[in-house]
C-alpha cells in the first residue's frame, strides 16, 4: 500500500504527523512530505491512522503502483 | 427497496433539549442512523460513521442553501464559501483559510500562549471568578480583535455579533427572530468596512490589500471579515467553557493533565468531542439517497448532530465518560472533509494555550453556580463560578 496526499486539500494541520511520524514529516513550508513509499506492518497502521484522522479528508491509501 | 424512515416526534430546538441535548442525541441514536424529525422537517444523522461519511460527500450532502434551518438565513449565506460547494467553494475556502494556516499562525502562536498566561495568572490571584466573562469571552474576544485589527465601538459589539451570526442559523423560532437585527448589524458593518477601519499589520488589514492586488474578488474582503468574526468567536467561547466546566468536574482528569503537560491535545480533543460548541448543522440532500436502507429524497434537508455522532458508542468506547488520555482526534466537533472548521487551527492553538496556562498556575478548583440557556446553534454556558481556586 501507498499514501497519498492531495496538496489542493491539505492546509497543514498537522495532525497526520502525530499519528504517523515514521510514514511522514512537514517541510519547511508546512507540506506533507512522505517518506515511506511502501507500507506494511507499523508503517501502514500509522498511515491508517493519519488517513482517518486528517480532518480535510487529504490523504488516501492506494493499492496501485 | 428502502424501509420508511424512523421517526420521533421531537423538536430538536425545543428549550429542554437545547439545555441537554445527550439523552435526546442518545435516544436518537438508539432509534436509527437516520431519523426523520417531522417537527423541525429534516432528517437527522445521529451516529458516528454516517455524519462522517456525509460530511464527507459534499456532492450528495449540498451546503448550498442547506446549512442553516431557515430559508432566510441561507439566502443570507449565499456567495460564502460556508455555504457552497466545490469547485465554487474552493477558491473561497483557500481565500478564508489562507490566513489561518497552523503555518501563518506560527507568527502569532507565542503572543497567544503569552496573552493566556498572563490572562490565567491575573485570574489565579483573585481566588475566584465567573469563567465565561473572564476567562471564555475574554480571551478569544482578545485574540480575534487583534487578528482582524477591530478597535473601538467594533470591539465592542463583537461578541453579541457572534453571537446572533450562530443564533440565526436556527429553525425561524423567537430565537432566530430576535436576533436577525442584530446579525443584520454585523453584516450591514461588513459590507461596508473599509481597510481604514482595521488596525495596519492586521490581517483584516491584509486582506484588503490582498483585494487591491486582484488576489481576491473585489467585494469579498468584506465577507471574509464577516466569516472571522460570525464562526471564530462563539464557538471558541463555548469550548474554552468547556475545558473550565469538564475540568472542574473531574478534578482526576485536571490532575492528570497538571502531571503531564503532553496530555495538552488529547485533553482538549476530549472536551471538544464531549461538548462539540455546535448543536446542529444542515446539509440540503441533492439526490435521493439511501442511508442503512433509509431513503432520504432529493431537496430534503439533513440535520448533522455532531454530538449524537460525538457519543456513538459504536465509535468511541465509553463514549460518556470525559478521558483526557483518550486522544479522540477524529471527533466531529470540527466537521470533516472540504468544509471542515477553516479556523481550527486557531482555535486549537487558543484551546491548549489555555489549558496549557490553568495546568501550569492552578493546583485546584470548584464550581459553583452553571448556568446553561437554551440557544439554537452554539452550545456554551451562559455563567460558570469558578472558586476555592488554590495556585500553583
Amino acid at each position: 500500500m501507498k499514501l497519498e496526499v492531495d496538496v489542493k486539500r491539505c492546509e497543514g494541520h498537522g495532525l497526520c504527523l502525530q499519528a504517523a511520524p515514521k510514514v511522514l514529516h512537514h517541510n519547511e513550508n508546512a507540506e506533507v512530505v512522505i517518506d515511506v513509499e511502501v507500507l506494511t506492518g507499523d508503517a501502514l497502521a500509522q498511515a491508517e491512522a493519519a488517513v482517518r484522522i486528517c480532518p480535510m479528508a487529504a490523504l488516501r491509501l492506494t493499492s496501485e503502483p | 427497496m428502502s424501509k420508511a424512515p424512523v421517526t420521533s416526534d421531537i423538536d430538536l430546538f425545543a428549550d429542554d433539549i437545547l439545555v441537554d441535548a445527550y439523552p435526546t442525541y442518545k435516544a436518537l441514536r438508539d432509534q436509527a442512523a437516520v431519523v426523520h424529525l417531522p417537527v423541525n422537517q429534516v432528517y437527522a444523522l445521529t451516529r458516528y460513521d454516517v455524519i462522517r461519511a456525509a460530511l464527507g460527500d459534499p456532492a450528495t450532502f449540498s451546503s448550498v442553501k442547506g446549512i442553516g434551518f431557515n430559508p432566510a438565513v441561507n439566502d443570507a449565506l449565499q456567495g460564502t464559501s460556508l455555504a457552497s460547494d466545490p469547485p465554487v467553494h474552493t477558491q473561497l475556502r483557500a481565500t478564508l483559510a489562507a490566513n489561518l494556516t497552523p503555518r501563518k499562525l506560527r507568527a502569532i502562536e507565542e503572543q497567544i500562549v503569552g496573552k493566556a498566561e498572563a490572562l490565567v495568572h491575573r485570574l489565579v490571584q483573585g481566588g475566584g471568578f465567573e469563567a465565561m466573562d473572564a476567562l471564555a469571552r475574554a480571551f478569544p474576544l482578545e485574540i480575534v480583535a487583534d487578528l482582524i485589527g477591530f478597535t473601538g465601538d467594533v470591539k465592542n459589539n463583537m461578541l453579541r455579533w457572534g453571537q446572533a451570526a450562530m443564533e440565526v442559523i436556527g429553525p425561524m423560532n423567537q430565537r432566530t427572530i430576535e436576533n436577525f437585527p442584530i446579525a443584520g448589524e454585523l453584516y450591514g458593518w461588513c459590507s461596508q468596512v473599509t481597510a481604514n477601519d482595521l488596525t495596519p499589520g492586521s490581517i483584516g488589514r491584509g486582506i484588503f490589500e490582498a483585494m487591491d492586488r486582484g488576489e481576491i474578488p473585489p467585494g469579498s474582503a468584506g465577507h471574509i471579515i464577516h466569516q472571522y468574526l460570525g464562526a471564530g468567536v462563539d464557538t471558541t467561547i463555548a469550548a474554552i467553557g468547556n475545558v473550565v466546566a469538564l475540568f472542574g468536574r473531574h478534578p482526576e482528569q485536571f490532575e492528570r493533565v497538571r502531571q503531564d503537560p503532553s496530555l495538552v491535545p488529547s485533553a482538549f480533543s476530549e472536551v471538544l468531542r464531549y461538548y462539540p460548541p455546535v448543536h446542529a448543522w444542515g446539509r440540503r440532500v441533492t439526490r435521493d439517497v439511501e442511508i442503512e436502507g433509509v431513503l432520504i429524497p432529493q431537496g430534503s434537508q439533513a440535520a448533522i448532530l455532531f454530538g449524537a455522532g460525538n457519543r456513538d458508542e459504536r465509535h468511541y468506547p465509553n463514549p460518556d465518560v470525559f478521558d483526557v488520555a483518550r486522544n479522540p482526534a477524529d471527533h466531529l466537533s470540527f466537521g470533516y472533509g472540504a468544509h471542515s472548521c477553516a479556523g481550527q487551527g486557531l482555535a486549537r492553538m487558543e484551546g491548549h494555550a489555555v489549558i496549557t496556562a490553568l495546568s501550569r498556575h492552578v493546583r485546584s478548583f470548584r464550581l459553583g453556580d452553571q448556568v446553561k440557556k437554551p440557544t439554537n446553534i452554539t452550545q456554551a454556558l451562559d455563567k460558570l463560578m469558578v472558586q476555592d481556586v488554590v495556585g500553583a
